[in-house]
């Protein structure tokens, strides 16, 4: 048996023919990977093991952090420049890309046939947020902007100019839409959500630093009155210098001007219903209160 | 005269006799059509230069290593369509005979397509060793126990003044340095040995470790474990006459086996059965030869597979993580 010409899998597969069978007896670790233990027995058994001799080192009561032995410390030597005032309260919006959004439509992670939002990407397991971090959706970013090439219907909580030109500039519709904390638990997964037999929240209208963001339509906000949107993508296509895609003639027409209500979180799932995952089934409130404080 | 890659023996281990003996085998039974016992799919291909396999063609030729291909073998070879679940899209499809259980000599039933992504990896031996290593080690207990020098009986009081007798200074007659004193350092029990290894590390164990038999002609797949008699003789000459080595691991997909495969192999105690969610990397190691059968084949593959391409296998690794707060 001849490997010389093989590579990878197929070498190793030809080599592995000509070689005893592996058994428990010839399967090791590779070289050089092995951890000692700290404690040796012989000759050095009883030494400092690494710790050095004397001091904070070997007694491991180091110094607090910053401490400079009596000197003024570096960290207070100057006065107070607040940059990052408030910094516990601000909202936060991990990023994704462009060129990362066309990656996972590629691989099939993603289906551009139905409209995209926060549940949908984050359940392809590779976009995560923490709400406890203090994020609140995703940023998408205009890296890969250049060869973005799907249509899609896409809800994204921030986006910047250049990503809604890349994405109306292919035919797409882009939304930005606020989710309160309550809210995104629920929608960042579903599946969970549903499984604690909870009634869907209504969906917070935004605080009042966001107001502005969503109801602008150059945001393409989710408050915006549609029609100043659809003269702002006309506005946009002619600042970036590219023929808008008529929406009206497109086959996928009604799929793209798919949009939430500002108080829904779940396309096609409404605010007070259960979806019961055991019995497959919805329940939806009948109580004429419970219906109208749903429907505020 | 077809010889297929993994069925022409190795000389290395298990002597040149046997390469012609089985190659005179095979002109036999290519001509032995398939039995309808096989579960997944019962259509039969006897045209199998040109097969198609979930949605790709692939040319039966090129999956002889050595070329020795002659056409008159291949014209009645038959071929189990085999639909694979992730249909591989740059990696060449593995294959194996489907053999039977039903006749001490072996019978080819057919040829099947193995998925590369669970047979024909990267056979990774460091992540074998891990495995073999955690499967001993996890439930491994240590009970040798020494007692310390607080735990020695007496040695309260100095046994002399620390000045003036011209003897070395000393506390107590149970320290570690004193004949029956204590241990410095000693084993003290119980020890556990527990850990777990990383889940992707465990599937890839296994996945490796298929991958290594079915490419040293250690992997068999059969259509069922059903034989004529309970007689332990009848599978200790089966295995004889197939050359499948001393020990040998039977896999069925569920735990219920025929009763005669049971009772034959119960007082034989280096041919073993095991259902396929006791499969296991030692288990596989230890047996000489490991025999699959086909819907251990199927269960084998689609939880695997499940495995290497969830969306959610972040969430699976995170258990296993030191850092808990990232």
């Amino acid at each position: 048996m001849s490997f010389s010409g093989k590579k990878g899998v197929d070498k190793a597969f030809a080599m592995l023919r000509t070689l005893p069978r592996v058994c428990l007896a010839n399967v090791r670790r590779n070289p050089g990977t092995r951890i000692k233990p700290t404690r040796g027995r012989a000759q050095h058994g009883g030494d400092k093991h690494g710790a050095g001799n004397k001091g904070s080192g070997q007694r491991q009561n180091y110094m607090r952090l910053g401490y400079e032995t009596g000197n003024n410390p570096f960290y207070l030597r100057f006065t107070y420049e607040p940059y990052y005032k408030g910094h516990h309260l601000r909202r936060e919006y991990p990023p994704l890309s462009l060129l990362q959004l066309q990656k996972m439509i590629d691989t099939d992670r993603l289906d551009i046939s139905q409209p995209l939002d926060l549940s949908v990407i984050c359940n392809t397991g590779l976009y995560k947020i923490d709400p406890h971090h203090k994020h609140f959706g995703i940023q998408l970013t205009d890296e890969g902007a250049n060869i973005f090439k799907a249509k899609v219907n896409i809800e994204v909580q921030w986006a910047s100019e250049p990503v809604i030109a890349a994405i109306e500039r292919n035919g797409g519709v882009i939304t930005t839409a606020y989710f309160d904390v309550h809210s995104l638990w629920a929608i960042i997964n579903p599946e969970g959500f549903f499984k604690k037999g909870e009634a869907i929240p209504r969906r917070m209208v935004p605080p009042q630093d966001a107001i502005e963001y969503y109801t602008n339509p150059v945001n393409r906000g989710y408050l915006a009155d549609p029609e100043k949107i659809s003269w702002e993508r006309l506005v946009l296509a002619q600042k970036y210098g590219y023929q808008l895609p008529v929406l009206e003639n497109d086959p996928d027409y009604a799929m793209l001007t798919q949009r939430k209500d500002p108080r829904q979180i779940f396309l096609g799932l409404e605010p007070g219903w259960v979806v019961n995952l055991r019995d497959r089934c919805i329940l939806k409130p009948t109580d004429e209160q419970l219906k109208e404080f749903y429907r505020s | 005269m077809l010889v297929h890659w993994h069925h022409s023996y190795s000389t290395y281990q298990r002597g040149s006799t046997q390469v012609g003996a089985t190659a005179c085998k095979m002109a036999v039974v290519n001509r032995i059509y398939l039995f309808s016992r096989i579960s997944i799919t019962p259509k039969i291909l006897l045209d199998p230069i040109n097969r198609v396999c979930g949605g790709r063609r692939f040319d039966s030729t090129s999956v002889s290593s050595d070329g020795e291909v002659s056409n008159s073998s291949l014209s009645t070879t038959p071929i189990i369509r085999r639909t694979l679940a992730c249909p591989p899209e740059y990696k060449r499809v593995q294959q194996a005979w489907v053999e039977n259980l039903n006749t001490v000599e072996e019978q080819k039933l057919g040829l099947i397509d193995l998925h590369p992504d669970v047979f024909g990896a990267q056979p990774r031996i460091d992540i074998i060793h891990e495995n073999v290593e955690w499967q001993t080690k996890y439930r491994k207990v240590r009970y040798d126990h020494t007692k310390t020098r607080a735990e020695v009986r007496g040695g309260g009081r100095k046994p002399w003044p620390q000045k003036g007798t011209g003897k070395a200074r000393h506390g107590s007659i149970r320290s570690p340095l004193w004949r029956g004193g204590g241990i410095a350092h000693g084993p003290r029990s119980p020890q556990t040995y527990f850990y777990m290894l990383p889940f992707y590390t465990r599937v890839h164990g296994l996945i490796s470790c298929l991958s290594i038999k079915l490419a040293q002609d250690d992997l068999h797949v059969v259509n069922s474990l059903e034989i004529p008699t309970d007689d332990p003789k009848y599978i200790e000459d089966l295995v004889e006459n197939r050359n499948w080595g001393p020990s040998v691991l039977l896999v069925d997909e569920i735990d219920i086996m025929p009763r005669n495969i049971t009772a034959a192999t119960d007082s034989i105690l280096h041919i073993n059965l095991m259902p396929v969610y006791g499969l296991n990397v030692f288990s596989m190691l230890k047996h000489d030869t490991l025999v699959l059968t086909m819907a251990a084949v199927n269960r084998i593959e689609e939880k695997l597979l499940y495995q290497l391409n969830r969306p959610d296998f972040m969430d699976v690794t995170k258990k296993f993580m030191l850092n808990q707060n990232g």
